[in-house]
């Protein structure tokens, strides 16, 4: 391997690039994800690379396995036909495969795409079609037949690749084989082929092509962002500036892998950092399973942070009255603490002596029944959080730290530090990269993390960058004195009321959601008098607030008409009213009356009410506010 | 409109730490046949539990004939004219046929109608007059079930909480049953709370139903909207759209619109 002629520091055990702004981004002297996997997979051997649960029980699986799997997969793709350049797409719940297939496929020169398991046939072929897929690996029956559904209209896929067999051991389809007779294909080409893995390795080259991401697509199509492997081997400098892991660090992955947050943190940063990341069984199994792997480091969007709160409020509400007395006293002396931790002061002896006490008594045993006994930070992003609710966590001695990040700056771009926070803000730029504000407001960020552009869409690349070559991000915010970013909402979906006036829906839209009662709302007012809004209600806390108040409902569309929770809600908008000027308040509102799910076409795969569709889908509800 | 006989309103229930009905409110009317659907576990049994009073609940009321009923003892709740047809019959094994029937109207003491009553049972299920000498436990799971009904009558009962007629019977005696129970509706005009997984016969017989999954009640509607919702002839009705490879093993999420 090349060693360059630059300045490394050693952070962790990891040796990086001292000042991540420059070339070449190395991690252990490896300007590749693919040479960086081969070294890591060398020097870690039989250690613990990953867990999965198999029949209730963890089961540990090496470096040595990590390595084996992916060789085999990405050698029997290249038997298969696979050349340098083209996209194998991956359609599969987390799991160590999806790690091994990523690996597999960039190891050889191809370009990995996830596609999210909740997505119809019909977004499946349109991914299949605009990334020109080669291979597609799916994990199971009810993937595969999306696949079969549209065979037809994408028949430049040469193979199905799958992982699981149960139910499908009668299938008899010339483009279908599992994933064990792919090792065995792959285990073939080596013997005939020897060394020739490595070699592809070697031929790696940081201006290659890694991934392809689609982003999620609020609006319009998906589009596939290319991230090449100098972006991905930057984004772990930065990422190891700023977020120490520590050799055996222990970590939960759970969100899904096709997002850039959990990539980064579950499959790259493990890779430089050589921490153990254990498989969630399932997105419903979360909580239990985060109890029983008790991570050191924990990334989640805020609904799940959000949802961890909602269990230990109910869960105290229930307990003895001395035991609610004790809650609330720990934590009210944990946030006397945070306040002084999150305004960088020192925290004074007898406020510290008090927190010890409390966190003796109480806080220690309820962060060991959420599983964070053992956690050093807490992250969240993708969405804003409330700043209350990251009080609360610092309060009971997690320490939460919000970031920032998007696909097409390989999902960092800033973030806060235990020791250098400011809440409300998304944190300070990672080392290495810059953020400006330009003139219309919007976000733009400069660096090796940013992204090659998307793929074959010149148009679309050209759009999203600036002349000097920064990347605008479409989200509008504010840089304060010390560096600190806040962002305040979307360019595109900036409303222009019929008075002319310029509002940002997603600055009024993040206030609604801090209610424990709201779960998403969409602001809606463009060319019209005034605003108005569509709520999502937050079933279990609305559930609970109706049982609570003796409010009778059978489904959730009757609990969305009951009138007291119309009042409540209202009394919601209201409270969120009172801090913008008259023009930015929200007349009125609808309760969306459908339970949603990820399936459902008006969210995206991460749980956000996509705006155009909801506004078509729901112009009926809008009508009647106008 | 006619009178509400029973009314549920944000029941919760718990089997120890796990609670099995999250709230639930549901309305009967007199002379109505309302099913609740739900597969396993959704706490469909709980809640006729809970009504009948083997269960109590942790929150929330049951309002019968504009009284609330919650927590008290079940025998007070018999008395009060509401009668609980368990899962699995469980009719007395040892008593015959004509014992079993003379139990269930325990609590009354007119017996010129009781009489009458009983002649009216056999009138429903001739096969019981047959076998009224003959001990319960001997009959077969039909007629076991047909006698567990019976006995419920016995009682002239205002309510009748049907706990899955269907459960274990063969697909003809399934039609025989809910045959009766129909013809016990239109021409007695008992009304009955029906706790079904047999999705198909409940909602023929029902004028409204609910569907509950995990404790919760997902949907709700006349007999007739249930049976015309995507989501029902999908998960209750067998109408599965089959895939490409013509079969299909996994479920499609759910929604419930």
């Amino acid at each position: 391997m090349n060693i360059h002629n630059t300045d490394q520091i050693e952070i962790n055990g990891v040796i990086v690039t001292a000042d991540p702004s420059q070339r070449p981004a190395l991690v252990d002297g490896c300007d590749t994800v693919p040479k960086l996997f081969a070294k890591r997979c060398v020097q870690m051997g039989d250690e613990t690379a990953h867990r999965e649960k198999d029949l209730g029980i963890w089961r540990a699986y090496s470096w040595k396995d990590y390595w084996t799997h992916a060789k085999w997969i990405g050698l029997g793709l290249r038997a298969l036909g696979l050349e340098r350049g083209e996209v194998v797409s991956i359609l599969s719940e987390d799991r160590k495969e999806w790690l091994y297939a990523d690996m597999g496929i960039q190891a050889v020169g191809g370009i990995a795409s996830g596609v999210y398991t909740t997505d119809s046939a019909s977004q499946l072929e349109y991914l299949l079609r605009d990334s020109d897929s080669r291979f597609l690996f799916v994990e199971n029956d009810e993937q595969l037949d999306k696949f079969l559904e549209i065979e037809d209209r994408a028949p430049q896929v040469l193979k199905v690749i799958i992982f699981e067999k149960e139910g499908l051991h009668d299938l008899r389809h010339e483009k279908c084989v599992f994933i064990d007779d792919l090792y065995d294909t792959g285990r073939a080409f080596e013997a005939e082929n020897h060394g020739f893995f490595e070699a592809e390795i070697e031929k790696s080259q940081p201006g290659d092509t890694g991934l392809l991401i689609y982003t999620s697509g609020t609006t319009g199509m998906p589009k596939g962002a290319m991230l090449s492997q100098e972006n991905v081997i930057a984004a772990m400098v930065s990422g190891a500036h700023a977020l120490p892991t520590l050799p055996g660090d222990e970590q939960l992955c759970f969100l899904p892998l096709c997002h850039i947050l959990e990539r980064d943190v579950s499959v790259y940063y493990p890779l430089a950092g050589k921490s153990v990341v254990n498989f969630a069984e399932s997105p419903e199994t979360v909580f239990d399973n985060l109890q029983e792997v008790s991570p050191s480091h924990f990334t989640a969007v805020p609904r799940v942070w959000e949802k961890i709160y909602s269990r230990v409020l109910v869960l105290a509400q229930e307990a003895t009255p001395i035991g609610r007395l004790a809650f609330r006293m720990a934590v009210s002396a944990g946030l006397k603490r945070a306040d002084y931790q999150l305004a960088r002061k020192p925290v004074p002896p007898l406020v510290a002596l008090h927190y010890m006490v409390w966190d003796f008594l109480v806080l220690r045993n309820l962060r060991r029944m959420l599983g964070m006994d053992r956690m050093r930070r807490g992250g969240t992003g993708a969405a804003p959080i409330s700043p209350e609710l990251i009080r609360w966590y610092w309060a009971i001695g997690v320490q939460l730290l919000e970031g920032y990040g998007m696909t097409e700056n390989t999902g960092i771009a800033s973030i806060n530090l235990p020791d250098d926070n400011k809440l409300g803000t998304v944190g300070k730029a990672v080392p290495g990269f810059r953020v400006r504000i330009a003139g219309d407001g919007e976000i733009q960020t400069h660096g090796l993390n940013n992204f090659q552009g998307y793929w074959r869409n010149n148009e679309k690349t050209a759009e999203t960058f600036t002349e000097d070559g920064w990347l605008r991000t479409g989200d509008v915010g504010k840089l304060d004195e010390d560096g600190f970013l806040t962002i305040t909402g979307r360019l595109k979906d900036i409303i222009i009321t019929a008075g002319g006036k310029n509002i940002t829906p997603a600055e009024i839209e993040s206030r609604l959601k801090f209610s424990h009662y709201v779960s998403d709302a969409v602001v809606i007012g463009d060319a019209r008098k005034y605003l108005t809004c569509l709520i999502m209600i937050d079933q279990e806390n609305v559930e609970k607030f109706a049982q609570d108040r003796k409010v009778p409902f059978s489904d959730f569309a009757s609990l969305c008409a009951a009138q007291e929770v119309v009042d409540l809600i209202r009394k919601e908008v209201e409270a969120v009213n009172n801090d913008f000027a008259r023009v930015e308040q929200i007349k009125d509102f609808r309760l969306i009356n459908v339970l949603l799910t990820a399936e459902d076409e008006e969210l995206t795969a991460t749980m956000k009410l996509k705006r155009s569709f909801v506004e078509k889908k729901h112009a009926a509800l809008i009508e009647e506010m106008y | 409109m006619s009178k509400t006989v029973l009314e549920v309103k944000n029941l919760e229930s718990f089997y120890g730490p796990i609670m099995a009905i999250r709230g639930a409110s549901l309305k009967v009317e007199k002379g109505q046949v309302v099913t609740v659907l739900g597969a396993n576990g959704a706490g469909k049994s709980t809640l006729l539990k809970t009504i009948s009073g083997i269960m109590d609940p942790e929150k929330g009321q049951v309002i019968f004939e504009g009284e609330e009923i919650q927590g008290k003892e079940p025998h007070s709740i018999v008395r009060r004219g509401i009668v609980h047809v368990p899962e699995g019959r469980e009719v007395f094994p040892l008593l015959t046929v004509d014992e079993n029937l003379s139990l269930g109207a325990y609590t009354r003491g007119d017996k010129a109608e009781i009489e009458k009553d009983r002649e009216m049972v056999f009138e429903y299920f001739p096969i019981l007059a047959e076998r009224r000498g003959q001990e319960a436990g001997t009959l077969s799971g039909g007629q076991q079930q047909m006698l567990a009904i019976g006995r419920g009558l016995m009682l002239r009962p205002k309510i009748m909480l049907l706990d899955e007629p269907s459960l274990g019977l063969s697909p003809l005696l399934v039609q025989e049953i809910f045959a009766i129970l129909k013809r016990l509706n239109t021409d007695e005009g008992v009304t009955m709370m029906l706790v079904e997984q047999n999705a198909k016969v409940a909602l023929d017989l029902a004028d409204m139903g609910y569907v509950m999954e995990i404790g919760r009640i997902v949907m709700d509607g006349t007999a007739d909207r249930l049976m015309e919702s995507e989501d029902i002839k999908a998960f209750y009705l067998g109408h599965q759209e089959v895939g490409a490879r013509g079969e299909r093993r996994w479920k499609r999420k759910k929604t419930w619109r």
